[in-house]
């Protein structure tokens, strides 16, 4: 290898070496690893910083690198790394058909933060605030932004340093935020918002009986439900400045924490009329990916397929689980009921996301009704002929939906509580995007 | 998650001008093409008339070859026994008909260094004027944006896709800017433009749609020199293919190339003119070896 493609490597040496070494026998230990031992790159650094008795931490352990956080690209193999663990829950989810608890969290350095999963969970203990050695995790990335893995090979041990996490990166945003900005893992954020229904709930924490006060807030941007764990002598229609709150996810939707550190202001800021709230505004699907979900959300897209599994349909009478040949999976034989459904994708150009439209809101749709779709499926003694028929009157149609959209590891989902085939009205819009191309010129 | 990948509306001219695959670096990551305007496709939704179709398969085994005319020009369309529905659907479209196609891109080059650009089609409808209109919107809109993303990135100079992000460029869109930028440089803007020109003529006919294009020289001398031969040709063969077209059901081709080459026009020729005028959605393949005028 070049010398010259040498001069980065060479350079990180002289600064993780801090002059035990002077260039000329960094230049020439570099040499004699890569150029007559053919070592790889890797190997050589370690083997310098070994002899010459620098610091190891950019380097590697073990088999993986040494990495900081703000370093992770994404694609790394076997990385090592030291890390506190600011956030951690487990979660189950469905792996391969097996029910498995993972945790999934936040951990950083003194470089930043990342989300991480842990598929091992009964092999690490990963407690939040404790710093820990990672050893041979892995990296993957989900929309573009690296995450860190614990799987089979990685080892994790505590660590008793203390790591200053800077503050700028485990408050995502010290700023104020939007509603749909809300992120699961957030903490520290700050939105201004109108109460659009709040209430008393009773709840059990640590065995101790505990009234909380939930509810929904709204901005022009869109709604949140929200818990606040203390006093809330704030009613319906009130504008707040909530500050210091923390955001956890719920299947994918965010919800807004008002802790011990919150606090509430009222507010004569303008954010809007209750019943202009009420009615949500289109929201962009892609957007809605990075955030994970929404409640109450609306968006507008071209239906670009017809899934399995709409149609006509069978459902288990207790469970109200769709069933293939009357047998429920939880309730065995079962005298299966009719049910219409469809499931519709649902795209934008720029996010696509899976909408489960009920009978009443799919016959609409499709203008098929239940009798029909029965009729139909005697008529052409084919289970599929109603889907076909489905897909022939929606695909390519531009829809409306509106509903609580969650999100699993098969991906974005709608529950809908509205939907709808709009028309277009294509002059208009093209004349209003003519002008904005001949301003845009 | 899974991320389900959205259907890019682009216009065919920008689809079939793009030569650049990516390839994530996980397992199972998808593979997207990047078109000289920043977009970073994987699937798409096109929308057109399906000018002709060929089965190249066979009855058993079909796989047909279709082709779907926007305003600018046409989507190429495969598919075969591994997309049993859009087979089905094709085989029982006649064309000329509207039709909407969703699909995966694929790209196919043959040594000398074109990539040719096509649908491999997940579903193939029939939809009304009026869906198709809303898709050559949409495809206005979404041109638009990328334009809009190109002048960002063209402005920030070597900036990151990040940066393009912080301003408000979808991040999908932002990664393949910043692709795009590095492999094809900065696009010819004018062509683009001419495209949404053509596109916003065909939406609104009464308008006189002019975006007073500033041409730039060399692009109207080769436009001029093209068209001229091209456009008396093409008129011959249209012409030609009324005259032979004796029972309604289109003009043999092989009586066509015959008479054509009376005229001056080699066989070579011929073909470049056919196909010009069916990826002007003129004239289509009502059976295999006849043409006819829509």
């Amino acid at each position: 290898m070049d010398m010259e493609e040498l001069t980065p490597t060479i350079e990180e040496l002289k600064r993780v070496l801090e002059g035990k070494a002077d260039e000329d026998t960094i230049v020439r230990e570099l040499d004699t690893y890569i150029n007559v031992y053919r070592s790889t790159l890797e190997a050589a650094k370690r083997g310098i910083v070994r002899k010459y008795g620098g610091e190891e931490l950019e380097f590697v352990s073990g088999d993986g690198v040494k990495k900081k956080v703000e370093r992770i690209e994404g694609n790394e193999q076997n990385v090592d790394l030291t890390v506190k663990v600011l956030h951690a829950e487990k979660r189950e989810i469905t792996a391969r058909g097996e029910p498995k608890t993972i945790l999934t969290g936040i951990i950083g350095d003194d470089t930043g933060t990342i989300p991480f999963t842990s598929w091992e969970t009964d092999r690490f203990n990963l407690e939040k605030g404790g710093t820990y050695n990672i050893r041979s995790a892995y990296a993957k990335t989900w929309n573009d932004r690296p995450q860190i893995n614990l799987g089979k090979r990685t080892e994790v041990e505590a660590d008793a340093s203390e790591i200053e996490v800077p503050q700028r990166v485990i408050s995502y945003s010290a700023k104020e935020v939007k509603l749909s900005e809300l992120m699961d893992g957030m903490g520290n954020v700050n939105v201004t918002a109108k109460v659009l229904s709040v209430g008393p709930k009773d709840i059990t924490v640590r065995g101790e009986p505990k009234t909380i006060f939930t509810g929904t807030l709204a901005d022009e941007s869109g709604k949140v439900e929200f818990s606040s764990w203390g006093e809330f002598p704030h009613e319906e229609g009130e504008a707040l400045r909530i500050e210091n709150a923390y955001v956890r996810a719920f299947r994918g939707i965010p919800q807004l924490n008002l802790g011990e550190r919150v606090s509430i202001t009222r507010v004569d800021d303008d954010i809007g009329e209750l019943e202009d709230l009420e009615s949500s505004t289109p929201r962009s699907i892609g957007e809605l990916e990075e955030v994970g979900g929404g409640l109450d959300v609306l968006v507008r897209g071209t239906i670009v397929d017809i899934r399995n599994g709409s149609g006509l349909i069978r459902r288990c009478p207790e469970c109200r689980r769709s069933v293939l040949n009357d047998e429920c999976i939880t309730h065995g034989r079962v005298e299966a009921q009719q049910d219409l459904r469809i499931k519709a994708v649902i795209d934008d150009g720029g996010g696509a996301l899976t909408c489960i439209v009920n009978r009443e809101l799919s016959e609409a749709l499709s203008g098929i009704s239940m009798g029909e779709a029965q009729r139909m499926t005697e008529e052409h003694h084919d289970p599929d002929v109603v889907a076909k028929e489905m897909e022939r009157r929606l695909l390519a149609r531009a829809a409306e939906m509106r509903g609580n959209v969650v999100s699993d590891e098969y991906g974005m989902m709608m529950i809908a509580q509205d939907a709808k085939v709009v028309d277009v009205d294509v002059r208009a819009d093209a004349k209003r995007l003519l002008d904005e191309l001949e301003a845009m010129l | 998650m899974m991320r389900r990948e959205p259907a890019w509306r682009l216009f065919s001219a920008e689809l079939n001008s793009s030569s650049m695959t990516y390839k994530g670096e996980e397992e199972k990551s998808p593979s997207y093409l990047i078109t000289p305007l920043g977009a970073k496709v994987n699937r798409v939704l096109a929308a057109g008339v399906l000018t002709d179709k060929e089965n190249v398969g066979s009855e058993d085994e079909p796989m047909w070859r279709a082709r779907v005319n926007d305003p600018s020009g046409s989507f190429y369309v495969n598919a075969g026994r591994y997309q049993p529905e859009a087979s089905a659907a094709l085989a029982d479209l006649e064309p000329p008909k509207l039709v909407a196609v969703v699909g995966k891109v694929r790209t196919f080059s043959p040594d000398d260094g074109r990539v040719f650009v096509s649908i491999r089609p997940e579903s193939i409808v029939e939809v009304d004027e009026a869906a198709r209109e809303a898709w050559v919107l949409e495809a206005c809109r979404s041109t638009m944006e990328r334009m809009r993303a190109l002048r960002l990135a063209l402005a920030a100079d070597g900036g990151t896709a990040e940066d393009l992000v912080k301003q408000g460029v979808p991040r999908q869109l932002a990664s393949g800017m910043t692709m795009a930028l590095d492999y094809y440089g900065v696009p010819d803007s004018g062509r683009y433009i001419r495209v949404l020109q053509e596109a916003f003529r065909f939406l609104l006919p009464d308008d006189d749609v002019d975006l007073g294009l500033t041409e730039d020289v060399s692009a109207i001398a080769e436009k001029e020199e093209r068209s001229e031969v091209d456009v008396d040709a093409e008129d011959s063969i249209m012409e030609l293919i009324d005259e032979l077209d004796s029972d309604g059901k289109g003009a043999p081709i092989s009586n066509l190339i015959d008479e054509a080459q009376n005229k001056g026009i080699s066989e070579v020729e011929f073909e470049e003119i056919s196909n010009s005028l069916m990826d002007k959605g003129l004239i289509y393949e009502p059976v295999l070896g006849k043409l006819k005028r829509i």
